[in-house]
């Protein structure tokens, strides 16, 4: 029983990261029907920009989070105008092409400037944790579930109670009618790019003191992060946060009771089954496409 | 001046001409009805007018002011507001919110205004009074209507088009719509409706123009047009049937 629940707060901690950038790759998905292939190389980016500034040039933990937050912002406005932007008019494929060129593009640069070896970046707090009854709770994951509460939180009251919520949602449900009230629709999609950079970034940059920093870590996110989208049903707002945490259950139980050298292996099982079982997700509908 | 004025107007889609060359005016104040069968160019005339489509020649006054070539946002802010074709409510937000969003072309406004506004329609179109806070897509085609008008009054237009109000609805319904339109113009807004229902269009209409295969076939006052056998002809589609 301790163990479950040791267990399951370290799944929920891990879960919590993929729902992150997995959120990302939904609110991308709704704005421009296209899916963002590059979002685990947000992650990888501000980790890195992170290990530079507080690691390399000492700068205090959290002026370096922040600034890592401002490079985060940029990098979504340059990837909006530079990669989706030019093609918007275009049907999916070449736009989903062009995303996966950015992350090669990403991952490359990364590697040219700061060479292969993985870095490492310590936790935000010094205290490695606490012990509550049977449960050790380490800092990192606490602080990782603390800040995705509140994004989710955020989240919600800015798209359910802001008239900016509104306007996203009615640019993301039809661009054209949206345009035709006067809505700004590039600047709603420019938001939608720079908010899902920031998403990945956070998400990135709490999860690096877990995982180690490296070239590959934005490819593995994200595909949890995507398992994560088809189990909650791909589109869906809750489906992919409830999606994450319980990838991250399943892949830390599975690590702990079948096999530590197939935990990512877990990931993949079950997104093979939900597609072949469940290809609508678990909240998802089957959605015709508009004739 | 025009409020808005047609000069030798030409759209294509692609290879296809939709609107070959035509010419019109609307004067303010007016309710002006552009009939005419499927396919005759009456809708794309109306994305020309708010930026949906791009003219390939010719020009749009409004104002006496081009504004061919500029976008639909921009258009927009400059006082006309299109209801297309299909309602085109957003399904998942309210009633309410999709009629809050017309304020959108007005610049900064207080959310608590655009509310108060909001209510004001709700007053105007009572029908939907009961289903404001209901998403989009579970209203019917009457109610989504009646959300599609309302939210385009929403915008404060000099001008606005409408494409096929009545457009799959009962007739009751369209009863309803069309006796909205009556009271918009009252209000003093002048109307660009594009109909098939062409008895309904020239029972609210000053004047109507009829198109036929994106050429302008005939203009004049509802009686006249109502007698000519040629507007029953190109409503009908009876003439554009037989060039197909």
């Amino acid at each position: 029983m301790d163990l479950i629940l040791q267990l399951l707060f370290t799944g929920i901690g891990i879960g919590a990261v993929y729902a992150l950038v997995a959120l990302g790759f939904v609110l991308i998905f709704r704005a421009t029907n296209v899916v963002n292939f590059a979002q685990g190389e947000f992650s990888m980016v501000a980790a890195f920009v992170m290990v530079v500034l507080s690691v390399d040039l000492g700068w205090p933990y959290w002026v370096s989070f922040l600034l890592s937050l401002c490079a985060m912002a940029l990098v979504g406005a340059v990837f909006n105008l530079g990669v989706y932007y030019p093609l918007r008019h275009r049907s999916f494929l070449p736009v989903i092409i062009a995303t996966i060129g950015a992350s090669i593009f990403l991952a490359n640069s990364v590697l040219a400037l700061y060479g292969p070896q993985p870095q490492v970046l310590q936790g935000w707090f010094d205290t490695p944790g606490i012990q509550l009854g049977p449960v050790y709770l380490d800092s990192q994951y606490l602080l990782i579930i603390a800040v995705t509460i509140v994004l989710v939180a955020f989240q919600y009251w800015f798209f359910e109670h802001t008239l900016l919520g509104k306007k996203l949602q009615a640019t993301s449900q039809d661009k054209e009618m949206a345009s035709l009230l006067g809505i700004p629709v590039s600047a709603m999609i420019m938001l939608t790019f720079v908010y899902s950079a920031l998403l990945g970034g956070i998400a990135g940059i709490l999860v690096a003191p877990i995982l180690f920093v490296s070239i590959q870590m934005g490819a593995t996110i994200a595909l949890k992060a995507f398992a994560a989208t088809i189990i909650g049903g791909f589109g869906d707002v809750a489906g992919a946060i409830i999606g994450g945490l319980a990838l991250g259950v399943i892949e830390t139980f599975g690590a702990a009771y079948v096999s530590v050298p197939y935990k990512d292996g877990f990931a993949f099982l079950v997104l093979v089954l939900f597609l072949i079982f469940r290809p609508q997700g678990l909240f998802g509908e089957r959605v015709a496409e508009k004739a | 001046m025009s409020l808005i004025a047609l000069e030798a107007l030409t759209v294509r889609y692609g290879e296809i001409e939709a609107v070959h060359g035509i010419s019109l005016a609307v004067e303010p104040g007016e309710v002006v009805t552009l009939l005419g069968a499927n396919g005759a160019g009456k809708s794309t005339t109306l994305r020309a007018i708010s930026g949906l489509a791009e003219p390939a020649s010719g020009d749009i006054l409004f104002e006496g002011r081009s504004i061919a070539g500029l976008g639909p946002e921009a258009i927009v802010k400059l006082g006309i507001a299109h209801v297309p074709e299909g309602r085109r409510v957003f399904p998942g937000l309210t009633a309410r919110e999709n009629i809050m969003l017309g304020a959108a072309n007005r610049g900064r406004m207080a959310r608590r205004a655009i509310a108060e506004e909001a209510d004001e329609m709700f007053e105007l179109f009572s029908d939907i009074k009961p289903f404001a806070d209901a998403l989009g897509w579970t209203l019917s085609g009457g109610q989504q209507q009646m959300v599609a008008v309302a939210r385009g009054l929403m915008a404060k237009p000099r001008l606005l088009l409408l494409d096929e109000p009545s457009l799959g609805l009962a007739p009751v319904i369209v009863q309803k719509v069309f006796s909205i339109i009556a009271e918009i113009r009252r209000r003093g807004t002048t109307v660009l409706l594009v109909e098939q229902n062409a008895r309904m269009a020239l029972s609210v209409a000053d004047r109507g123009y009829v198109l036929e295969t994106g050429r302008l076939a005939l203009s004049g006052k509802p009686e006249e047009l109502w007698r000519n056998d040629d507007v029953r002809d190109a409503y009908l589609g009876g003439k554009a049937a037989k060039a197909v």
